[in-house]
């Protein structure tokens, strides 16, 4: 079809799509840094837990001192009202210790589950309205006055950890906050590893933690699975570090591609609502288009109202 | 085609038509058997939704944590509001690319959707945990920008409650205008042209708007990763969620219109029709041939054929989309209301299937749970649904909602029972000229 464009309509195009190819473009090349990059680096001052599978007995020490420390009951459902008996990580468990057992061999594995305190965590791209964020050290907390409750958090998180009070009418979400509010912030250790008794988890800085697992890796060679860190590039990376002598997927931590999701989920989007560059390019082109459509129409309305006595209807 | 005699009226070249204007239905009972069959299942979901205000999700829902979504946020939402794309669809085909004949279908489209929007999101309301802390949407310094979910939440209620309810404004004011008195009809002279005034600048927001959204739907998935099947998971859902908005707007349109036509014996009109038919049959083949560049860029061609349970779901899913695609090419297909209705519904059920299948079947958490909506959670999804239905044909009895022939018009129409001046008056088209919006 044929446009029929005055100059000056020509001109205001032309400045319309200028100005927003620009918006979109500039401030790409002023913010040299990715929000959501690929393969994320930890800060300095991350801190991370390393739980080693091998070392862990299963005593379950850190699973009254997590209840103790965060004020949640202990889960008895199962027990008849006698024991803290969680299944899985729920509304009133932040952490457990979990058995894997081969039923046709003899072998066997304990696995510590909790928040996996990611570096680039796709809960908080998530998150709508910022309830969970990334705080100080890189612990992953979460603020009841900004969360309405969506539950995309559970949707996003690969690790399944954020838990919802379905039976509460004011429902939290509850996950493991590296007990940030608690005791991080008064100088103080994760309570699971502080109560550790064997040293199967432990806390320090992520850097640290890593060389020592590699060198743990090192000194027993054959010993762990896959000679390599869970949680060093999984899902761009965790704070919660793995060793173990059997299979990951075995002991429930999914297979993960070493790209952050938040990177995945946001590479294309980003870069079109940056600014709202795209959302205003769209609308000055469909603006375009329908001011040229609506004068169209407008001189044919009143054409046919004038012939015809019907009116038109918007 | 049923076939009618146009009318002798004279209209602008691209206006000839059977379906001139919109007119409301004038004849039959409302309050039918049907219409209180979906009385009775609104107030029952209505019922059991009021007493989600007392009590805690968890004893309404079969939801768990590994499946934290539910039929409200997947069906409700997700899924209808692509049926209820039809504004973005028509509109952009009408006022974008100046395909004027579909006008006369707008108002049809607009209330069906408008009803599809407000339906899913009072049903989104009951489904989020925490909705007093919902106020952070005008607080823009709280907002996370790089979040499909703030998107949504923010655009839709604004698409619904501002510009689509600006584009059925004039309905209500033309109906103001014939049961109204002098000085509501000496407002609505003045009142107007204002509205025309705005017009075009604010269908650009209706038209960006849910481009964005209807597209961060499919965004919001892209968190989910590896727990939706590879066969949907990729990096295409949000161009793929919107082209089936755009796929289920049309096709809902023209199975709406058949429908509901058909039903009250309106004269059906041939080249709104085939037009509707033709854009409906070019989304399809847009629709498949995207997902098949996207399959083939992916590597997971060999997932998608591998002829095993997802693959074959598929398979039938995109048969149901290539079925109108192909048919609807040949004229014979078009112009049968019976097939055209019939490839209609297909494109309908495999667009939804699209935008349901990767929140439920395909949805697979690590996690050995299921999730199967529970009896309430499936009758208060089933009565917002009624709700709309109700709403729908509420609208299409008291406002000239349906294309008709102009000359079929009364304007003493079902008045919601108040006197008034127009009331028995001959019909007058000096009067009807002297109308506003």
């Amino acid at each position: 079809m044929s446009v029929a464009l005055s100059r000056r309509q020509a001109f205001k195009v032309m400045v319309g799509l200028g100005g927003t190819v620009a918006t979109g473009l500039l401030p790409k090349t002023a913010a040299a840094e990715e929000e959501h990059p690929a393969h994320p680096v930890a800060p300095a001052d991350a801190i991370a837990m390393l739980y080693d599978s091998t070392v862990c007995t299963g005593c379950k020490a850190c699973m009254p001192a997590c209840n103790e420390a965060n004020g949640l009951p202990a889960d008895t459902l199962l027990s008849g009202g006698i024991w803290d008996m969680p299944t899985g990580l729920n509304a009133q468990t932040k952490n457990i210790i979990e058995l894997y057992q081969d039923p046709k061999s003899d072998e066997f594995a304990f696995v510590k589950k909790q928040c996996m305190h990611c570096l680039d965590p796709a809960c908080v791209t998530g998150c709508p309205f910022g309830s969970l964020k990334k705080s100080d050290w890189g612990a992953v907390t979460w603020n009841s006055s900004l969360c309405i409750g969506c539950r995309y958090c559970e949707v996003a998180c690969p690790f399944e950890v954020p838990q919802f009070e379905w039976k509460s009418w004011n429902p939290q979400i509850v996950k493991c906050e590296f007990c940030y509010d608690q005791r991080l912030k008064k100088d103080l250790e994760p309570a699971c590893t502080a109560a550790c008794p064997t040293g199967a988890v432990i806390f320090g800085k992520r850097v640290d933690l890593l060389a020592k697992a590699k060198d743990r890796i090192a000194t027993a060679p054959g010993k762990y699975f896959e000679e390599r860190v869970y949680g060093e590039h999984e899902a761009g990376g965790t704070q919660v570090l793995y060793l173990s002598s059997v299979s990951f997927q075995k002991i429930g931590l999914p297979k993960l591609g070493t790209t952050s999701i938040g990177h995945y989920a946001t590479k294309v989007t980003s870069h079109i609502y940056k600014w709202l560059s795209g959302p205003i390019a769209v609308s000055g082109v469909l603006g375009f288009f329908i001011r040229r459509n609506w004068n169209r129409h407008e001189l044919e309305r009143l054409e046919h109202e004038k012939q015809s006595g019907f009116p038109d209807q918007l | 085609m049923t076939s009618t005699q146009p009318t002798s009226d004279k209209r602008g070249t691209t206006l000839i038509n059977h379906w001139q204007s919109g007119v409301p239905v004038t004849h039959g009972p409302i309050l039918t058997p049907f219409v209180f069959f979906l009385l009775g299942v609104s107030a029952l979901g209505l019922g059991l939704a009021a007493l989600r205000f007392f009590s805690p999700l968890g004893p309404f829902s079969g939801m768990n944590d590994a499946y934290a979504w539910g039929i409200w946020k997947t069906f409700n939402v997700m899924t209808l509001t692509a049926l209820g794309s039809g504004p973005l669809a028509l509109g952009i085909a009408a006022w974008v690319f100046n395909r004027q004949n579909l006008h006369v279908v707008m108002r049809t489209a607009l209330v069906s959707g408008f009803l599809f929007y407000a339906t899913g999101l009072v049903a989104l309301g009951f489904d989020i945990g925490r909705p007093w802390n919902f106020y952070s949407a005008i607080l823009p310094w709280r907002w996370n920008s790089e979040s499909a979910m703030l998107e949504i939440s923010i655009c839709m209620p604004l698409y619904c409650f501002v510009f689509l309810s600006f584009e059925i404004l004039p309905l209500f004011l033309e109906r103001l205008y014939y049961t109204g008195n002098d000085k509501a009809r000496a407002f609505l002279r003045h009142f107007s042209p204002m509205i025309r005034k705005a017009y075009p600048f604010l269908i650009i927001g209706a038209y960006v708007i849910p481009l964005m959204h209807q597209s961060s739907l499919g965004g919001l998935l892209l968190l989910a990763g590896t727990k939706i099947n590879p066969i949907w998971q990729s990096p295409a859902m949000p161009l793929l969620y919107l082209i089936a908005a755009g796929l289920c707007g049309f096709a809902f349109t023209i199975f709406l219109l058949l429908i509901v036509c058909l039903r009250y014996g309106r004269a059906l009109d041939a080249d709104v029709l085939n037009e509707l038919a033709n854009l409906l049959s070019g989304v399809c083949v847009a629709f498949l041939a995207v997902r098949l560049v996207d399959l083939t860029m992916r590597g997971e061609l060999h997932t998608a054929f591998a002829l095993n349970g997802m693959s074959l779901i598929f398979l039938f899913e995109s048969a149901l989309i290539l079925t109108p695609a192909v048919a609807l090419r040949f004229r014979r297909v078009r112009e049968t209301p019976r097939s055209l209705l019939n490839m209609a519904a297909l494109a309908c059920v495999g667009g939804t299937a699209y935008r349901f299948i990767p929140t439920s079947i395909a949805y697979m958490p690590p996690h050995s749970t299921r999730y199967f909506p529970s009896a309430p959670e499936l009758f208060i999804a089933a009565g917002w649904i009624a709700v709309g239905m109700v709403g729908f044909i509420l609208a299409i009895n008291y406002f000239a909602v349906l294309p008709g022939e102009a000359s079929t018009w009364d304007h003493t129409f079902r008045p919601f029972g108040w006197p008034h001046k127009a009331a028995g008056a001959a019909y007058a088209p000096s009067v009807i000229l002297e109308r506003g919006a």
